[in-house]
């Protein structure tokens, strides 16, 4: 974007938003690896609620961790872009709104939480009166999502590697169970019948829980294409109730558009 | 077969076994059989027959596998699971070998061969074949993947006869089984109390004879037999394979394409799970560290976005696009690209798609209601590569060799294109239209054309659209590059030289041109052309007055008597006299000669576009070539990416014949 600077040492900047601590714990355990490139890199990290008072850009790279949910947040997320070369939201809360953004089902359900909600995502001022959670993409252009709740550190490494030899990270866009068969697991769907949301699921956590003999669970939010409609029919087939489609659907990531639009079919 | 040779066929007591496994451990080579883990039957190490599913048979049937107990203590009582044989032979995940990056060098290097010697217990007629098959595409042509070779002529099999089909069974309908015929070590038939043991070849007999073996008797031959015929019966699955590749790509537009697309969820378990599938994805992989770049291998599959995405466009966006690109695939433009179908009828698609969809049911259905089928292009033929690099002499190169090149000279085009010309390894040359695989270590590699060549360094035009062409454009003079080519075909040099020549290019479309023009130039001024007038035509469109390329060269051309020069524009802006308008515009107002040769390069609509006047004006199609642009990660057809029906962009065009092309160009999905 706008900011340029210096390319002989790169700054990089994290920022934390509202966010569990899944991700932060996945970066705090990346300091190790990080801290190699102290002698390359500026490193600034910027913990949640540090704020007015922030370093100032421009910045490299900059990476933002959790969901916008307050009006000062929202300054601060277009503040963080016009200083970046390249900004990318890592976890399910800064792509999809995160496991916080349930609460606007919930708190919905009594009064007419639909138009409420329509009114929060056109007119994202009244995110903070409202207090609800959206996607730093919502806000500003987003160089890169990366998914997962927490988020994989093999990827945040990919991620960081990759933007600051200016590279294309090496991350697919493809289903869980890519992943899944790539490590040679036998499908959960096939042989026990478990539900399973591997195919309509971003990969890159590898396909964990498969592994483990239980369905995916969705973390990682919605993959490109994803066939919602078709998955929710078997899981029906196989003997799941609406109740039990709807709560798949609802989870991590439940204000993904298309896990949100399933998981309405089923209410 | 009747004459299942009475000879051949020998008998082993069923301890036998035992001895065959240790017999080949002693060999020295790594066991991996069927064997149960995760309520299935798949493939991992086994030590002896104790790992063996013995007793143990799976039912099967669309999206769902159980396992259950046979009633008898066969070793081999089942037929196929999850996985197949290509998890060893091409394994999901692999560092490329001849990919790792020797910073001293500064270039990619062969990586170790960490072939290990392993014998495959128990492959199946129907597997056999799958292997076969991955063969003709990764040694079968003129670049051989070196890491496939080394392991599959060093692996030993020993293959299975099946006496029992599975219900998702239909190798019969497909001609791979139930016997096993060819291409095993050693072969077995498991009797009631018995087995028949085959060798197959030298390494199979040096084996064998270290068997407890005794004559077979009649009755043993004859329940082979009988047991054979029984298969044969019970396959639970049939496919009609009648003309099926000119049914399918006689029907792409049949309501049932539109029926399987809401059931199918893109997941891509299928192409993962069938024994043929071959797709991949080369990703360029490093650590923070200093460590250099690494090349990774994974599997892909056309389920996937990636798998057809180029910069500005998705080839396959819909679930429609994806699902009928896998079966057309398997089923027809296989037989055109290696002479082969892509599916050897093992059933495991069926079983392993969450949604049950059957593939013989989607071709069954499309079969109701079907258009005329369409005749499609013939294979060349497919030699497999020999076990060692002295047999296999000169006519094959190992994929992915990069040799180092160094930029010459940069020459900025026009905003975001510049043309680098590359001083290139000793003996390099090309013809015009080919290309090069163009790379920089820890960044990327891509395609890019050739678009002229002078004064001994080649040069080529680069827009800059991502990162790897953005890095390409940054480089100064006298920096290195990875570089590997050249590739494709290239624009019929022998049709130009007697005819007039139209070629028509869209913006960055040129560049590709650009060698064709300067070629057919240098041969008219050494007289070919004597007295012809304006037998060079060319029609080159840009967005506007600043993108255009080569405007110096223009200029020259201009002044050649010979060649009318017509440039356009999109958008003109204060200070262009020149034509405004697309180039169709321009086209459709101008005489289009019959009997000229065309040569057309530039976006997709555009072409389409021109092709389109060009027919219209009676231009026999034959003398319409274009140059087609595909997502590529090998250049060599390996890695599926670059398919466009029945052809690999990389290798079959990228500059194809449009009476190649009709049948398929302008419809959407491919
Ligand atoms: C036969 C052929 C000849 C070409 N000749 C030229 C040329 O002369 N000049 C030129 O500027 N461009 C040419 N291209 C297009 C060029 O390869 C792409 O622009 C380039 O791959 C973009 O890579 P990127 O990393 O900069 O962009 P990104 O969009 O970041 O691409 C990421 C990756 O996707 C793949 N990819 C993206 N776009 C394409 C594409 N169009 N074709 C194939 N793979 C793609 C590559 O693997 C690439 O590394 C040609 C393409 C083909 C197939
Ligand atoms: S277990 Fe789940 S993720 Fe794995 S292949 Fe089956 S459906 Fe896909
Ligand atoms: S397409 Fe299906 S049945 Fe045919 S070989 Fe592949 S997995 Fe087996
Ligand atoms: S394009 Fe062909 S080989 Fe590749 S995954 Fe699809 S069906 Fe398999
Ligand atoms: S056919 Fe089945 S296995 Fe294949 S991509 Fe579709 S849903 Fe997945
Ligand atoms: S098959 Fe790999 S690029 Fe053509």
């Amino acid at each position: 974007m706008t900011a340029t600077a210096n390319p002989e040492r790169p700054r990089l900047g994290v920022f934390k938003l509202t966010s569990c601590d899944g991700c932060q714990l996945t970066l705090l355990d990346c300091e190790d690896e990080l801290l190699l490139l102290a002698a390359t890199i500026d490193i600034v990290h910027f913990p949640e609620g540090v704020s007015p008072a922030r370093s100032e850009g421009p910045f490299d790279l900059a990476i933002i961790e959790g969901s916008v949910s307050t009006a000062e947040q929202l300054q601060e997320v277009k503040q963080i872009r016009s200083q970046s070369r390249v900004l990318v939201t890592i976890g399910a809360c800064a792509t999809s709104g995160g496991i916080q953004a349930l609460r606007n089902f919930v708190s919905g359900e009594e009064d007419g939480f639909d138009e409420f909600r329509k009114a929060v995502y056109a007119r994202p001022e009244y995110v903070d009166s409202l207090a609800t959670s959206t996607p730093v993409s919502q806000h500003v252009a987003v160089d890169f999502e990366l998914r997962g709740c927490p988020i994989d550190k093999r990827q945040l490494l990919e991620l960081i590697t990759a933007y600051l030899r200016g590279r294309t990270p090496a991350i697919k866009n493809e289903s869980v169970c890519f992943e899944c068969k790539r490590r040679g697991t036998v499908c959960v769907v096939v042989t026990d019948n478990t539900p399973c949301l591997g195919p309509v699921t971003h990969a890159g956590c590898g396909a964990i829980c498969p592994a483990f003999r239980r369905g995916c669970y969705g973390c990682f939010g919605p993959r490109e294409s994803a066939a919602t409609e078709s998955l929710a029919t078997q899981m029906k087939n196989i003997g799941r109730s609406e109740q039990e489609i709807l709560r798949s659907f609802r989870l991590f990531t439940a204000a993904s558009p298309e896990f949100e639009k399933e998981s309405k079919r089923h209410e | 077969m009747v004459d299942s040779g009475t000879q051949v066929h020998k008998s082993m007591p069923r301890s036998g076994l035992e001895t065959l496994l240790s017999v080949l451990s002693q060999e020295g080579y790594r066991l991996v059989g069927p064997t149960i883990s995760e309520g299935a039957i798949v493939f991992d190490d086994i030590a002896t027959t104790k790992d063996l599913p013995i007793g143990w048979t799976d039912r099967q049937s669309p999206g769902r596998y159980r396992l259950e107990k046979s009633g008898d203590d066969r070793a081999f009582g089942f037929v196929v699971g999850p996985h197949s044989w290509k998890q060893f032979l091409f394994p999901a995940k692999e560092t490329l070998h001849q990919a790792t990056y020797d910073e001293s060098a500064g270039m990619w290097r062969q990586s170790d061969d960490h072939t290990v010697a392993t014998a495959f217990i128990g492959v199946r007629a129907c597997d056999l074949a799958g292997i076969g098959i991955q063969d003709r595409v990764f040694i079968g042509g003129k670049y051989v993947d070196q890491g496939y070779h080394n392991r599959r002529h060093s692996h030993f099999i020993v293959a299975v006869n099946c006496l029992q089909a599975g219900d998702l069974c239909f190798c019969d309908s497909m001609g791979t089984g139930p016997e096993v015929k060819s291409g095993f070590d050693i072969c077995l038939t498991e009797l009631d109390s018995t087995f028949l043991v085959q060798a197959g070849s030298e390494r199979g007999d040096s084996i064998v004879a270290q068997l407890p073996l005794a004559a077979a008797s009649q009755d043993e031959h004859k329940a082979l037999l009988t047991g054979l015929a029984q298969c044969r019966q019970s396959m639970g699955r049939q496919l009609d394979t009648e003309n099926i590749e000119g049914l399918l790509f006689g029907n792409l537009e049949h309501p049932q394409w539109e029926d399987v697309s809401e059931r199918c969820l893109a997941c891509g378990n299928c192409t993962m799970v069938c024994p043929t599938c071959f797709c991949y994805s080369v990703d360029e992989v490093a650590d923070l560290g200093d460590d250099p770049p690494q090349r990774e291998r994974s599997w892909d599959s056309c389920f996937s976005q990636q798998h057809s995405k180029i910069n500005g466009a998705t080839f396959q966006p819909a679930i429609k696009d994806r699902y009928r690109q896998w079966l057309t695939h398997k089923l027809a433009s296989w037989q055109s690209q290696f002479g082969t179908s892509g599916c050897v009828g093992c059933g495991r698609c069926i079983a392993w798609c969450p949604v049950g969809i059957d593939l013989t049911e989607e071709v069954a259905a499309i079969r109701v209601g079907a258009e005329e089928p369409v005749s499609m292009p013939a294979c060349e033929t497919v030699t497999i590569a020999p076990a060692t690099e002295q047999d296999a002499g000169e006519s094959t190169t190992p994929i992915f060799a990069t040799t180092e090149a160094t930029v010459a000279g940069v020459v900025t085009e026009a905003p975001k294109v510049a043309t680098l010309a590359l001083t290139m390894p000793v003996g390099y040359d090309y013809q015009p239209g080919q290309f090069n695989m163009l790379s920089l270590p820890g960044i990327g590699e891509v395609p890019i054309s050739v678009s002229g060549d002078s004064d001994g360094a080649f040069e080529h035009t680069i827009h800059s659209v991502g990162n790897v062409s953005e890095a390409l454009n940054g480089l100064e003079p006298g920096s290195t590059l990875g570089v590997r080519g050249p590739y494709g075909s290239s624009w019929p040099m022998a049709l130009a030289r007697s005819r007039p020549v139209t070629v028509i290019a869209g913006g960055l479309g040129l560049a590709p041109l650009r060698g064709v023009i300067r070629r057919l130039l240098e041969q008219a001024e050494s007289g070919s052309r004597n007295g012809d007038t304006e037998w060079l035509r060319l029609i080159y469109g840009a967005r506007h007055p600043e993108a255009l390329l080569f405007t110096r060269e223009l200029e020259q051309w201009r002044k050649n008597p010979a060649f009318r020069v017509a440039v356009t524009v999109d958008q003109s802006t204060s200070g262009w006299t020149g034509n405004v308008g697309t180039v169709i515009t321009f086209l459709s107002r101008k005489r289009i000669p019959v009997e000229s040769l065309y040569l057309v390069c530039g976006p997709e609509v555009m072409m389409l576009a021109v092709v389109r006047v060009l027919l219209d004006a009676q231009v026999p199609p034959e003398h319409i070539y274009l140059s087609m642009e595909r997502n590529m990660k090998c250049a060599a057809g390996h890695c599926g990416r670059c398919q466009y029906g029945p052809y690999f962009i990389c290798k079959d065009g990228p500059v194809l014949g449009y009476d190649k092309l009709s049948f398929l160009f302008g419809k959407r999905g491919f």
